[in-house]
């Protein structure tokens, strides 16, 4: 079987990343006996977009979901390329390092939101919530101020 | 049982009801994303000042048609639940979470915000 996959390449706005999300759950929930698993993805697919919204340089972002079928288990891979600030490109880097070294990504999570709790500017949990709540694995490439960021995570057996 | 406070946005809607005299139910419908941060935000800051004045002794989130959060709006009921642990003890109020199987997001969402304050948070699925 082949891998499944979609790609889309797009001006993203806040409206659209709901869209999204739903298009997305609906995709997978056709494709897929895993109700949780089509859950974590959606909500990592909404927390990369939304970053995507608030930071992309040219406001341009192309989201690529693959579903590898031929993989057992089979895995969903997200992938997220746009064009990020400098400062941005350092809190992805912060982030997932660290979450990346945390021998557990759920207590790196916890002890994130203790230390942003009372910060009232911005989140900063969003790719720190698709590892822990997500359950994926999360890499980054930087070129210039080209990010791309993956998603990975196993889907349930039908 | 009295309104206290509403917010009505694109996709999310909340309202703070008071139900006796030290009970506020709180509910919560639709998508809180973005979109829904600031109506959240007023919706929170009121009914904080409110259960402050009236002297409310729990909050009843009721989450079961919050369909997805963002973690923007996570971060705002943190912000919340930390304005509530920084009261002295006698004035604190208990928040007793209502989440829904059915959107498997919450099971996560509210264990880890519970871990947060789990002397003030309780979660009840149905």
């Amino acid at each position: 079987m082949e891998t499944a996959y979609f790609e889309l390449n797009f001006r993203p706005n806040v409206q659209l990343v709901s869209v999204v999300r739903r298009f997305v759950t609906e995709f997978y929930q056709r494709f897929l006996n895993d109700p949780d698993g089509t859950s974590r993805v959606a909500l990592a697919t909404h927390e990369l977009l939304e970053n995507a919204v608030k930071y992309s340089r040219d406001g341009e972002t192309t989201i690529r979901i693959e579903l590898m079928q031929h993989e057992t288990p089979r895995r969903v891979r997200i992938q997220l390329r746009n064009r990020s600030t400098l400062e941005h490109i350092a809190a992805i880097r912060e982030i997932v390092d660290g979450v990346n070294r945390a021998p557990d990504a759920t207590e790196f999570y916890r002890a994130l939101i203790v230390a942003k709790a009372k910060d009232r500017t911005g989140s900063g949990l969003g790719l720190a919530r698709i590892c822990a709540e997500g359950e994926m694995k999360i890499h980054y490439d930087v070129q210039g101020d080209m990010v791309v960021i993956e998603a990975t995570t196993v889907m349930g057996l039908v | 049982m009295s309104e206290v406070v509403s917010v009505t946005g694109d996709q999310f809607r909340g309202a703070a009801t008071h139900e006796g005299s030290t009970r506020f139910l709180l509910y919560l419908e639709g998508t809180a994303d973005y979109a829904a941060l600031d109506a959240l935000e007023t919706l929170l800051d009121r009914t904080h000042a409110e259960a402050l004045r009236l002297g409310v002794k729990e909050v009843v989130v009721d989450l079961r048609t919050v369909e997805f959060m963002n973690s923007s709006c996570f971060k705002c009921v943190l912000s919340w639940i930390t304005s509530i642990n920084e009261l002295e003890v006698e004035a604190r109020y208990r928040i007793a979470l209502l989440s829904s199987a059915k959107h498997h997001w919450q099971k996560r969402s509210l264990q880890s915000l519970r871990c947060f304050a789990v002397e003030l948070i309780t979660v009840t699925e149905s």
